[in-house]
């Protein structure tokens, strides 16, 4: 299958009551504009526009599905409604608000609140290694709240990662792109095939996804904590279950972050699922616990000092 | 009335899949009816779509609970079937009309019934031999029949393919039918398409049902059949009934009609489309009621500040 990118459509497009300004992002199955509203708010409108499925070409507006993919394209369709219906039911500040959703061009479309700011993605890479850990829990606890809202409705957000989570100008985090929400259904239908990030993905994401619970998103949680320490994605999932180099959060940073964190971290990114907090609760609770310093561990005497060194690092 | 009942069609190594099948029946009557649309004439799979839902139709009309005629039945089903490719032919204003070939089987008070045209076939198979086969209607049969060319010559003729009746062509199809063919307990009546008679022989379909479960069998054909057709292979239909008198293999995959009342028809028969298996039932009005749905969940959760 030969993958086209997909035109985007014209800044000054009018497409119902709203005005494209300009393209925010491209994936595989969507288009993200940035858009102004009749009242002059700045919108993300999300368009259902899959790269294998449908062509648009330069110039045009209605993109172009051949008689053999209207099934497929209708079926992707029905998963675009799946991430409409899981969002519009959430109304929570964590979580991106639904503002609108229609059906234009021969698709459709999804209409988003925007907001200045940044994903912790771009935060992450902006300061590399530098990341505090009030700014980790303040971001995670808040984040969790949404997640939590998510799963209360019975729903996984399967894509956790860190550009997937937006910061606010305040760093107040939101939960955007719901697009893998609830696409396990999608995993017999080859092309559109679940999609997941390496890294970030647990390992029920891979293989038959029958285990997939809420300790799936949290492991991603746990790998997005991780990739924010490191600067970069933890090995994946599938290579870990092959052969395991991670390097465990508490060996890695020992001492530069409180234990427990650390002791977090690594909790969620166990690769069994049951040996995870099996709910975001368990996990918040931990995460709002006292905070425990890193102890000073220098030993008064020579001896002990040189004992030390010879110590495993895990405490 | 006790049988058990397969069809399947695979696309092979087809762009797309111009074969259809359909099987009806009621209380008294079961209807079974493959075609193949042909791939060198536009919109094969149009005509084969034609053929098996008019017969279907028919079927379901006039089976209350059996066919008055079966073989008037067969005989008005495909003429009807011929006439409406021809109709939807001109309605378009195709400049080839769109053509296929087309078996259809009846079986009721035990007997058998069939008719064809073209050179998808029907073979009656008793006692681990087939007894009856309809014969192709094409050229290359009747070399043979004159003695022209030999079995193993017919296999690699270069006009092995051609056929001189059909259903939606100018000249009208010749229409050939069986006598009425009374089944015993066991016997197997399978209709197929040539992309599973070309690669496989009766003999060996006949073979394979030796011993061996009714519904495994069919479709292990199919897949070897598929595997000899190679990348570029046919598309290959079955329906395969095999008829039970008293006796049942397996409880659930035999049908018993007698709890059927004497209107009811249930028909299975594959929606019209290249590719059925990606078929989304997402209708038009499904699609504008998601939609309504969401907006009334967005103006429920998140109304407008």
């Amino acid at each position: 299958m030969a993958q086209q990118a997909n035109e985007p459509l014209p800044s000054g497009h009018l497409l119902e009551e709203y005005t494209i300004d300009r393209q925010l992002s491209l994936g595989g199955f969507s288009i993200v504009y940035l858009a102004w509203d009749p009242a002059g708010k700045q919108v993300a409108i999300k368009e259902y526009i899959p790269n294998s499925l449908a062509l648009r070409g330069k110039g045009e507006t209605k993109p172009v599905i051949t008689a053999d993919h209207i099934g497929a394209f209708r079926y992707g369709m029905k998963c675009f409604f799946e991430e409409g219906r899981a969002l519009a039911r959430l109304s929570h500040p964590n979580v991106i608000r639904v503002l609108n959703f229609f059906r234009a061009n021969g698709t459709v479309y999804l209409v988003m609140e925007y907001e200045h700011g940044r994903t912790l993605q771009e935060y992450i890479q902006k300061h590399q290694g530098h990341i505090s850990e009030r700014f980790m829990r303040g971001v995670f606890t808040r984040m969790l709240n949404g997640l939590r809202e998510v799963h209360s409705h019975k729903l996984l957000h399967l894509d956790m990662k860190p550009s997937n989570i937006y910061l606010r100008a305040d760093n107040t985090p939101v939960l955007i792109d719901f697009g893998a929400a609830r696409q396990t259904l999608a995993s017999d239908q080859p092309m559109l095939k679940p999609m997941y990030t390496p890294g970030f993905a647990s390992p029920e994401h891979y293989n038959t996804r029958k285990d997939l619970g809420p300790w799936s998103d949290i492991y991603s949680v746990g790998a997005s904590m991780y990739a924010c320490l490191a600067g970069c994605a933890p090995q994946a999932a599938d290579a870990r279950l092959n052969k395991d180099i991670l390097v465990p959060a508490m060996m890695r940073w020992d001492g530069q972050f409180s234990d427990r964190m650390l002791e977090i971290i690594d909790w969620c990114l166990n690769l069994n699922h049951l040996y995870r907090p099996q709910s975001v609760f368990a996990l918040q609770k931990a995460l709002v616990e006292a905070v425990t310093p890193p102890a000073p561990k220098v030993n008064p005497n020579w001896l002990g000092r040189f004992v030390e060194t010879f110590r495993k690092p895990t405490k | 009335m006790r049988f058990t009942i397969y069809q399947e069609s695979r696309q092979g190594g087809r762009a797309n899949n111009e074969d259809r099948t359909t099987c009806c029946y009621s209380r008294d009557a079961l209807l079974m009816v493959i075609a193949d649309g042909m791939g060198g004439h536009h919109y094969g799979e149009i005509a084969s779509q034609i053929a098996v839902q008019t017969m279907a139709d028919v079927f379901q009309r006039e089976a209350r609970p059996v066919l008055a005629d079966p073989f008037r039945f067969l005989q008005k089903g495909m003429t009807n079937a011929h006439h409406a490719i021809t109709d939807y032919a001109a309605r378009h204003k195709l400049k080839d009309s769109p053509r296929t070939t087309c078996v259809a089987c009846v079986v009721q008070d035990n007997i058998a019934y069939w008719a064809h045209a073209g050179d998808s076939r029907l073979y009656l198979i008793r006692d681990d031999r087939v007894i009856a086969q309809t014969r192709d209607h094409s050229r290359i049969r009747l070399l043979i029949d004159e003695g022209m060319i030999s079995e193993a010559q017919a296999a690699v003729h270069p006009d092995r393919n051609k056929i001189y009746s059909c259903l939606g062509s100018p000249t009208p199809p010749e229409i050939e039918f069986s006598r009425k063919t009374p089944l015993t307990h066991g016997d197997i009546v399978l209709l197929s398409t040539d992309g599973l008679w070309g690669v496989t022989s009766g003999e060996q379909m006949a073979l394979a049902f030796k011993g061996a479960n009714f519904l495994q069998t069919v479709p292990k054909l199919l897949a070897e059949a598929e595997v000899k057709g190679g990348p570029h292979g046919d598309n290959l239909s079955v329906v395969a009934v095999r008829w039970e008198d008293s006796y049942v293999e397996e409880e659930s995959s035999a049908i018993s009609t007698m709890t059927m009342t004497q209107d009811e028809v249930t028909t299975r028969l594959e929606e019209f489309g290249r590719n059925p298996s990606y078929k989304s039932d997402l209708s038009e009005d499904e699609i504008e009621k998601a939609i309504e749905e969401i907006r009334n969940a967005i103006d429920k959760y998140n109304p407008k500040k």
